[in-house]
């Protein structure tokens, strides 16, 4: 019985410490993050984050409840002395109370309540007048921004920014295997699925850079397949759009020149685009502005000369399997590439 | 109802007897119903308990490699950006740990466990169809080996348990990786079909006379739903595997993407989730089978609400069919559909609640004895109602929109299936072990297995929880540094070693005791089913002479009245059973069943031809249907002593005549 | 303490030494082991008949554009061989269960060559389709439900050669049939499954 008693103790207190983890690791560290949906950012993720506490309170209570009764009758039960019965209309009235109706009536509010957040997330509106396209390649993102009565060619890759207040509406497929479009601080998620088109939406309400990452398993590189949102005030957004429908800036040092010629004839071109050249392919991330973008290789490192550097040396070390190849430059012919590439803000 | 109905079935004088031998000849019995002796013999073992114990030792044996393969992967996230597995590498491993714990461990060793324990509880000496057993553990160690070849060979499949096209397709998927994984899902599923059929018929119809379905314990009524659970979502799967196997070798169209409205990818999920939920209950309903048993047992006591369990058990096998697009919500299907499978995935928790308050009512007014086996349940009522309950929040489409293939799922699923299905299953391992080995578990040893197993399981487990709202995604290799997800992770990998090290001390637990352990009796928990009323481990016939049932607890009703009702009158010298009727369990037929063969071993290998050759040529999947006909009809060709007449001799007819006016009588007597 | 059944004194409850050991129909866990096995492959057939569907759903109509709707001549006479084989075979039963070995036989063999008949049609009919597997996803799923029933008529028929060889050994009579039932239960799923594969297949694309 002793033994029994003491198990009990340590079972208490294993319950114990695993309540004050719930609080310390729910409540404690919740509110930075810039990947995370404890920290919305738009009216959708708000939405679904309160839905989440309010769901964590209830369902933790009914945790504790049950933990509270199943301890209940296991210390009865090992007491000294006769254990006191229920009597069998007790039993059944638990039985049916704590295993039937209880939960009828909790998951009945629950279901309508997730219903009513779920009609506002997903109900992308039509009218909306900013749309972007976005086409997930393995392992990259393509961008296109289109806005209602303005004709724009603007094409980017990897970066994603909004305008503060204004709902946006994505257009998201995929060109080979399934991923899925995930910004936490902003909505959930949507699969691109090959041969479909799915629709989302998302109104920030606040400006900042924040990250979205692949969710779906998509092949090799699925851990390095993220992406940087910028939320910035509408005239902000207005801005950076127009400097991104112009085409690349012309070299202007001997260096830069002979950056573009590498480019030019390096196998560069056969899949990268830089508007207002002969690079025009599809296949790789748009590069017409790639000096202003803050990440390279989809979300994994940041757009530094140094990290380029890296990556144009050797992509395979960094980004295994990654179809950027290698390009066997010179150390000359790099530092003119790197310095055409910044040039192309 | 149950002594009156008693009284109205035997219409025989009763007899008492003191003295086994002057029932049966167990000499007889031995030589008719023990084993082959020898290396060879080894191969042509059909009995139940033998195959059963096979299974079992086979799955424990998968669950440990599958679970270094987990800690491989916690080692790999411990940190950002470790460099211990490549991407390449990792990828296969994550997929074949989740292969492995799915198809290889968790429902191999329920089922395993199910052929071994269904046949002594409900009081028979082997399955319906024994032969069969054999054949089926042949090809889940076939394919089970087949697969760890590949991966020892770098070619092991890496798109996921899940393998979803186009990812899976031979575009983006070149080679043989998915080839193994599309013939050998199909393969391995095989087994599982074969054991659930055999699952289903013994306990239909060869309980033992008495043992009418209200009578039956709650553990063969969740292997009877598991059963039909098995043969109504494996095929599917099948079927979605075998289109795999198609497009990727005679360049068939099922998962290409070059219809307008994309169906081919979709028709995969649709398949392999309507598989693939339905799979979970059937790991976690024998679980629940499990917890009945050890709660009656530790509780001292018949477990509360058996009707409402036994509902409540079929309830979950019809509800976990409706469920599966609850993993397809960001798919972008329609928000109406999706509304329904939110309150079917929701309303699969009243059953659950109903079982949980069933249990913690039978503990109530119970002397509860703390066994190893008791501590193992009342860890999984935690673990596994903090599951259940992340279970219903990703029922909703909103919240599962954020989390959905995060490691908040991963921490959800790993609660439900460890805490469901594992944790229940080492209790069931304590508790069962004697029957199975003949010799008691440590249980000094077993408190702290369970208690390392415990705390390293939340360990890991729980920070996921918060990774995965923080922004982590599954199934990834590396993560960088600054996402604030680096302490979380390191915890979660401390606690897997935790809970790895409480598993080895179990295994160890196991080694030790098998050799050094205290003898069990027939009954070492004084328990009340049918397997402890026999020795431990059991002989090769099960039970002498054969049980009869008058209650729920034979074992308890036997202590009551000082008395063991038996059946009488079953020849010792052909391996043979009593047949019963579906619902009253009244004595209907003898059945005679298989003797040893090769037969299922050389079947085994010719349906691996087929499968395993298909990865190569065409021709083998044809080579091997025809050999495995000729296979089948050597297996099944009457034995000499059927062949030969006279095959009715004048008594069988007049017996069986005599049972045939019987048979009229008893229609009249019920008025039909 | 634990009670251990060995050393209760025993009752007997039940003696069931008169019972035959020769099993009909329901008696016999064989019977339903067919059972199991047809449900099983009832959700096969439903899986495929499901895709059929849902692989056709992309498509404006069935079949798709270009695709020619197949004939419904051929098929609808060598379906009426493969249904009146479920005739022959339920008078093959019959027979064996009067122990009739004679009428047994040639009902046996009668079943087998109409299912033979059923499956040189099928042969004669899909040499000649202008589509094939590979051509597109509504060529697969035909092609797959096609190939699938025809393996099951393959095996029906080897199978029924293995029980005719025995009932020409004498081997059956009015008491030992159970082989004869179990393959003629078999033997009719095969065949009434094919009833809705070929409304799917030929009709289905006349009324969508």
């Amino acid at each position: 019985m002793n033994r029994g008693a003491k198990t009990i103790r340590a079972k208490k207190i294993a319950v114990m410490v695993f309540v004050c983890l719930i609080a310390a690791v729910f409540f404690g560290c919740s509110d930075a993050g810039i990947q995370s949906a404890l920290n919305p950012k738009s009216s959708q993720a708000a939405r679904i984050a309160v839905l989440w506490w309010v769901m964590l309170s209830v369902f933790t209570i009914v945790l504790l409840i049950v933990m509270v009764l199943l301890a209940a009758a296991v210390v009865r039960g090992s007491k000294d002395g006769e254990p006191t019965e229920l009597s069998e209309p007790q039993k059944r009235n638990m039985v049916l109370i704590g295993g039937v109706i209880i939960p009828i009536v909790v998951l009945f509010i629950f279901i309508g309540y997730s219903v009513f957040v779920g009609r506002y997330t997903a109900g992308v509106p039509s009218d909306v007048p900013i749309t972007i396209e976005i086409v997930g390649h393995q392992w990259w993102w393509d961008v296109r921004y289109k806005v209602e009565g303005r004709h724009l060619d603007v094409r980017t890759a990897n970066e994603i920014h909004l305008p503060v207040g204004v709902p946006v509406k994505f257009v998201l497929q995929s060109r080979d295997v399934i991923h899925s479009f995930w910004m936490p601080n902003f909505q959930g998620k949507t699969d691109l699925i090959p041969g479909r088109k799915n629709y989302t939406w998302v109104t920030a309400t606040e400006a900042g850079v924040y990250r979205g990452q692949c969710a779906e398993f998509c092949g090799l590189q699925h851990a390095k397949m993220s992406f940087v949102v910028i939320s910035e005030p509408e005239e902000e957004f207005y801005a950076w759009l127009e400097r991104e429908t112009q085409p690349a800036r012309e070299p202007v040092t001997p260096e830069q020149v002979r950056g573009r010629d590498i480019f030019q004839t390096a196998s560069c071109t056969m899949c990268h685009t830089v508007r207002g050249t002969t690079a025009l392919a599809e296949v790789a991330p748009d590069l017409t502005h790639v000096g202003s973008r803050r990440t390279l290789a989809a979300g994994t490192l940041p757009n530094t000369r140094g990290h380029l550097a890296g990556w144009l040396s050797n992509p395979q070390s960094i980004k295994p399997g990654s179809r950027m190849p290698n390009l066997y430059l010179s150390n000359e012919e790099l530092e003119a590439l790197i310095a055409y590439l910044e040039h192309l803000k | 109802m149950s002594e009156s109905l008693f009284e109205q079935e035997s219409h025989h004088d009763t007899k008492y007897v003191d003295d086994a031998r002057h029932v049966e000849d167990v000499d007889l019995l031995e030589e008719t119903w023990n084993p082959p002796g020898g290396f060879l013999g080894w191969f042509k073992i059909v009995n139940a308990t033998y195959i059963g114990r096979r299974y079992v030792v086979t799955a424990f044996c998968f669950f440990l490699i599958a679970g270094i393969l987990g800690l491989l992967m916690r080692l790999q996230l411990a940190q950002p950006e470790m460099r211990i597995l490549d991407p390449d590498l990792y990828n296969q491993i994550f997929t074949m740990h989740g292969i492995t714990m799915m198809f290889l461990f968790a429902v191999p060793v329920m089922e395993g466990l199910g052929a071994f324990l269904v046949p002594l509880m409900i009081g028979t000496r082997d399955m319906a169809f024994p032969r069969l057993n054999a054949f089926g553990y042949y090809v889940y160690l076939l394919g089970g080996i087949t697969l760890y070849v590949a991966l020892f060979l770098g070619i092991a499949p890496d798109a996921g348990w899940f393998n979803y096209p186009p990812l899976a397709n031979l575009e983006y998927s070149p080679g043989m990786r998915i080839n193994i994984y599309a013939m050998l899902i199909t393969f391995i599923e095989i087994a599982a079909l074969v054991a659930a059929v055999e699952i289903v018929v013994t306990i239909f119809k060869q309980r033992a006379p008495g043992m009418s379905l209200n009578r039956m314990p709650l553990y063969v009524w969740s292997l009877l739903v598991t059963g039909f659970m098995i043969i109504f979502a494996m095929p599917v799967v099948m079927v979605g595997s075998m289109f795999l196997a198609f497009d990727r070798s005679v360049g068939t169209h099922f998962f290409e993407t070059l219809s307008p409205a994309g169906q081919g990818p979709l028709l995969w999920q649709h398949l392999f989730w309507f598989f693939g939920h339905p799979e979970v209950y059937i790991i976690f309903i024998p679980a629940l089978g499990i917890i009945s048993s050890i709660v009656t047992t530790f509780a001292r006591r018949p477990v509360y609400g058996y009707t409402a369990l036994v509902l409540s058990i079929v309830a979950t096998g019809f509800l976990g069919f409706a469920l599966w697009v609850h993993h397809m919500y960001t798919t972008g299907l329609p928000q109406l559909g999706l509304s329904f499978f939110t309150a079917a995935s929701a309303m699969i928790a009243i059953p659950s609640g109903v079982q949980i308050f069933c249990w913690i009512a039978t503990l109530w007014g119970g002397r509860p004895v703390f066994k190893t086996p008791l501590l193992f349940v009342l860890g999984f009522f935690f673990i596994f109602i903090l599951g259940g309950l992340t279970g219903v929040m990703i029922a909703s489409v909103p919240f599962d929109a954020q989390v959905h293939d995060t490691y908040f799922i991963v921490a959800h699923f790993h609660y439900v299936l460890i805490g469901g299905a594992v944790f229940p299953l080492f209790g069931g391992l304590y508790y069962w072990f004697p029957k199975l080995f003949g010799t008691m578990l440590n249980e000094t040893a077993g408190k702290l297995s369970f208690a390392l197993m415990f705390i390293g399981f939340n360990a890991a487990f729980f920070p996921m929880h918060n990774l995965g709202l923080m922004g982590m995604p599954r199934r990834v290799y590396t993560y960088i540094d600054g996402l604030g997800w680096n302490d979380l992770n390191l915890l979660a990998t401390v606690g897997a070693l935790t809970l790895g090290v409480g598993v080895l001390v179990t295994v160890l637990n196991a080694l030790l005791s098998f050799k050094f352990g205290a003898l069990a009796g027939e009954n070492p928990w004084d328990a009340d089913t049918l397997e402890w009323a026999t020795p431990s481990p059991p002989p090769g016939y099960n039970h002498s002479p054969m049980p009869a049932v008058h209650g729920l607890h034979p074992m308890w009703d036997m202590k009551r009245d000082g008395v063991r009702p038996i059946v009488t009158g079953v020849r010792e010298d052909v391996r043979q059973v009593v047949t019963t009727t579906l619902m009253d369990a009244r004595p209907q037929a003898l059945s005679n069943l298989a003797r040893p063969s090769y037969a299922p071993l050389m079947l085994a290998g010719a349906v691996g031809v087929a499968f395993i050759g298909f990865l190569f040529s065409l021709w083998w999947l044809a080579i091997g249907f025809f050999l495995s006909f000729f296979i089948i009809v050597y297996w099944n060709y009457p034995s000499e002593d059927e062949r030969t007449p006279p095959w009715n001799t004048e008594e069988e007819s007049e017996a069986a005549n005599r049972r045939d006016a019987e048979k009229n009588e008893e229609d009249t007597a019920d008025g039909r | 303490m634990a009670v251990e059944a060995k050393d209760l004194p025993m009752k007997v409850a039940y003696d069931v030494r008169h019972l035959s050991h020769f099993n009909y129909h329901d008696e016999a866990p064989l019977w339903w082991g067919f059972w199991g096995i047809i449900l099983i492959e009832t959700t096969v057939f439903a899986s495929l008949i499901a895709s059929y569907f849902y692989l056709n759903l992309s498509y404006p109509e069935i079949p798709p554009a270009g695709v020619k709707t197949p004939d419904l001549l051929l098929p609808t006479i060598s379906s009426l061989f493969l249904f009146s084989s479920s005739y022959t075979m339920h008078k093959a039963d019959s027979a064996s269960e009067k122990g009739d070995n004679t009428t047994l036989k040639w009902f046996l063999i009668f079943s087998i060559l109409l299912a033979a008949v059923f499956l040189i049609l099928k042969y004669i009919e899909y040499s000649n389709v202008e589509y094939s597997w590979d051509s597109h996803a509504y060529g697969s799923v035909v092609w797959a439900i096609v190939a699938f029933h025809s393996t099951h008529v393959v095996s029906l028929v080897l199978k029924t050669i293995f029980v005719t060889y025995l009932a020409w050994r004498g081997y059956f009579n009015e008491r030992r049939h159970l082989g004869v039932t179990v393959n003629g239960i078999y033997w009719h799923f095969v065949v009434v499954v094919w009833l809705p594969l070929y409304l799917v297949l030929y009709w289905s694309p006349r009324l969508f």
